[in-house]
């Protein structure tokens, strides 16, 4: 019974895939559109010009106070919000947009995080329900994850490393709900470096809690202990870049990929499975390595 | 002018393919040559080893399709008179440069992931399913630094701005190279952590073959091995955006 | 700027690129070989995970460090000349 379904879905897709290769080779200029929807009361589906560049739109999506600066108009949709007026006269008019975005989407995904907080904790019985297990079994892989890495005795990072990761995943997650204006916090570069910047800077403060502070400045200033001191120091900093850039280029590739691609195949069927692999795999797989890349850097500095 | 920007896109969309080609080529055979070696060793499964060796070469020629779009979008994007002077010339060859040789390092390290995953799967025929899916998975990491040079070719075509009327001849010769200088940064950088990172999920589903048991170790520190592997690459794409955009 | 003068920028640029990207290179290769090689430790004895993970990650550091003089090179081209 279920196999018969899963081929029907598949057969579906297929039909629309040879439809759109048709399209495509058909009309054989990327400045044509498919159209399907209601118009005048009637039904409609057909091959329609349009004349929107793709240089415009992705400077649009992706850099948006430089759009707004380029063609000195005021955006719509924010207009008569307070919260808007104030951010204006806080940033200046230049930057006020991109940063108004990004904090409205970063305090969406703190309020998912503190709406999931407070529901696990309401819901905590004896026999446990199935949000409880879920998430048990997650706060149970990680615990795990860290008592292999660092000890027995520092299990108390579990909860920094949980919250990370959830973080992160939500925020590479959020970008998939289609409301107009959402997008990835992780895609604005400021995002990442910040959490890389905590991430190494809680490395640092635990090094100095295990070792003690002299002996672990040795390392970066003393050059007869290590003669490699210099490239110690960059080494460090680098650690920073690439935590960070790592998430950034992943989420922000496939961010422009799916808008280029979508936008060339008349958006039918085609985002669906980019979204797929990239906001869902890439985003999964994009948290679980930053989170591992912090633990494993902790457990680095305080082997003994 | 109008004839200089449209030779560059030519050039480029050649170039891209065409160098984009060479290892796509490669990757593939290494898997036919593996799944054949493999059925020579255990004929009894050779529904799953066939299947196998489809779904990796579909999937190590995933850098060539990235290849061959950004080759279209030369070729039948750009308008009969594009505008743009010396700034969008360069941009154009160097998109096709990009791309073309990222895609050399991550079709030749997905190549060698299913290679060892045919081999994986004649040895180990009931664990056929999860070597697959772990050899997807790898191979999906291996085409993270041909996602890079992608990203870098799609900013080359569409976030190059046009070049100002009355500029000096020392800025336009500045800014050109500072762009050929950008594609060539990612596309050879790109090179080595492909390979890196398909060597890695090669090993890894060679191994999740022979200890079915440790998959989930083998899964966490093939994920730590590839994103540590990946860091020059991510080097290349910092330079590549300074060079693009400061 | 003078013709001179902006020759010897694009050379400085050019040569970043050509500098990070062929730096790149080596470590890339490196890296993920060591990497491979510590799956087939893992697998091979499980027990010692945290051991291996550990000298799998310091070789990495070790072996990107070409890679990392490569990215200053590159950085002092783009931004001292």
């Amino acid at each position: 019974m279920v196999k018969k379904k899963k081929g029907s879905i598949l057969k579906v897709f297929l039909i629309f895939f040879v439809l759109e290769l048709i399209i495509v080779f058909l009309s054989s200029d990327f400045n044509k559109q498919l159209q399907i929807g209601f118009q005048d009361g009637k039904f409609v589906f057909r091959n329609v010009q349009t004349t929107y560049d793709l240089q415009e739109k992705i400077t649009e999506e992706f850099q948006i106070d430089e759009h707004y600066k380029r063609t000195g108009e005021e955006p719509k949709i924010y207009q008569s919000n307070k919260l808007y007026e104030f951010f204006k006269k806080i940033f200046g008019k230049a930057s006020a947009i991109g940063t108004f975005q990004l904090l409205r989407m970063l305090l969406i995904v703190d309020f998912v995080l503190l709406l999931i907080a407070f529901l696990i904790k309401k819901r905590i019985f004896e026999r446990p329900s199935k949000p409880q297990i879920m998430f048990e079994l997650l706060y149970g892989a990680f615990e795990e994850f860290v008592v292999e890495t660092l000890s027995e005795k520092r299990r108390h990072f579990t909860p920094y490393i949980v919250t990370l990761f959830i973080f992160i995943w939500i925020c590479n997650m959020i970008g998939m709900i289609p409301i107009p204006g959402f997008m990835e916090p992780t895609r604005n570069l400021n995002v990442p470096l910040g959490l890389g910047f905590a991430a190494v800077v809680v490395v640092h403060v635990t090094a100095i809690k295990t070792k003690g502070l002299w002996r672990h400045l040795q390392n970066y200033i003393n050059p007869v202990k290590n003669p490699l001191f210099l490239l110690d120091i960059v080494g460090e900093i680098s650690k920073v870049v690439s935590i960070s850039f790592r998430l950034f280029g992943n989420i922000l590739g496939g961010a422009i990929i799916i808008l280029v691609v979508s936008s060339l195949v008349k958006y039918v069927v085609f985002p669906v499975g980019l979204n797929l692999f990239f906001g869902i795999f890439v985003g999964t797989i994009q948290a679980f390595v930053f989170t591992m890349l912090a633990l494993t850097y902790i457990g680095v500095e305080v082997v003994e | 002018m109008v004839e200089y920007i449209r030779i560059a896109a030519f050039l480029g969309a050649g170039l891209s393919v065409g160098i984009g080609a060479i290892t796509t080529g490669i990757g593939s055979g290494l898997i036919a040559g593996e799944g054949a070696k493999a059925l020579i060793v255990q004929p009894k499964a050779n529904e799953s080893i066939f299947r196998t060796m489809l779904i990796g070469q579909a999937a190590a020629q995933t850098a060539g399709i990235f290849a061959l779009v950004i080759s279209m979008l030369l070729l039948y994007g750009i308008s009969e008179a594009p505008e743009g002077g010396w700034f969008k010339t360069a941009a154009y060859l160097s998109a096709g440069l990009a791309m073309g040789l990222g895609s050399i390092g991550s079709s030749y390290g997905a190549g060698y992931a299913g290679g060892q995953a045919c081999k994986s799967v004649a040895r180990m025929p009931k664990q056929s399913n999860m070597i697959l899916g772990n050899m997807l998975i790898g191979q999906a990491l291996a085409q993270t630094s041909a996602i890079f040079a992608l990203l870098v070719a799609f900013l080359l075509l569409y976030s190059v701005p046009e070049q100002p009327e009355g500029l000096e001849i020392g800025n336009i010769i500045v800014k050109s190279l500072a762009l050929i200088g950008a594609g060539l940064a990612i596309g050879l950088g790109t090179l080595g952590p492909g390979t890196g990172v398909g060597y890695v999920a090669g090993k890894a589903s060679d191994m999740i073959g022979r200890f079915p048991n440790e998959k989930l170790k083998i899964l966490r520190t093939m994920f730590l091995g590839a994103a540590v592997s990946q860091s020059t690459a991510i080097y290349s794409l910092v330079v590549a955006f300074l060079l693009i955009f400061a | 700027m003078e013709l001179a003068q902006g020759i010897v920028k694009a050379a400085a640029l050019l040569g970043a690129g050509m500098c990070m990207g062929m730096g790149a290179l080596g470590p890339g290769v490196g890296e993920g070989f060591v990497a491979g090689k510590a799956c087939e430790g893992i697998a091979r004895s499980p027990e010692n995970a945290s051991l291996i993970t550990r000298t799998m990650l310091v070789g990495q550091a070790v072996s990107e460090s070409t890679g990392i003089y490569s990215l200053v090179i590159a950085l002092l081209l783009i931004f001292s000349t």
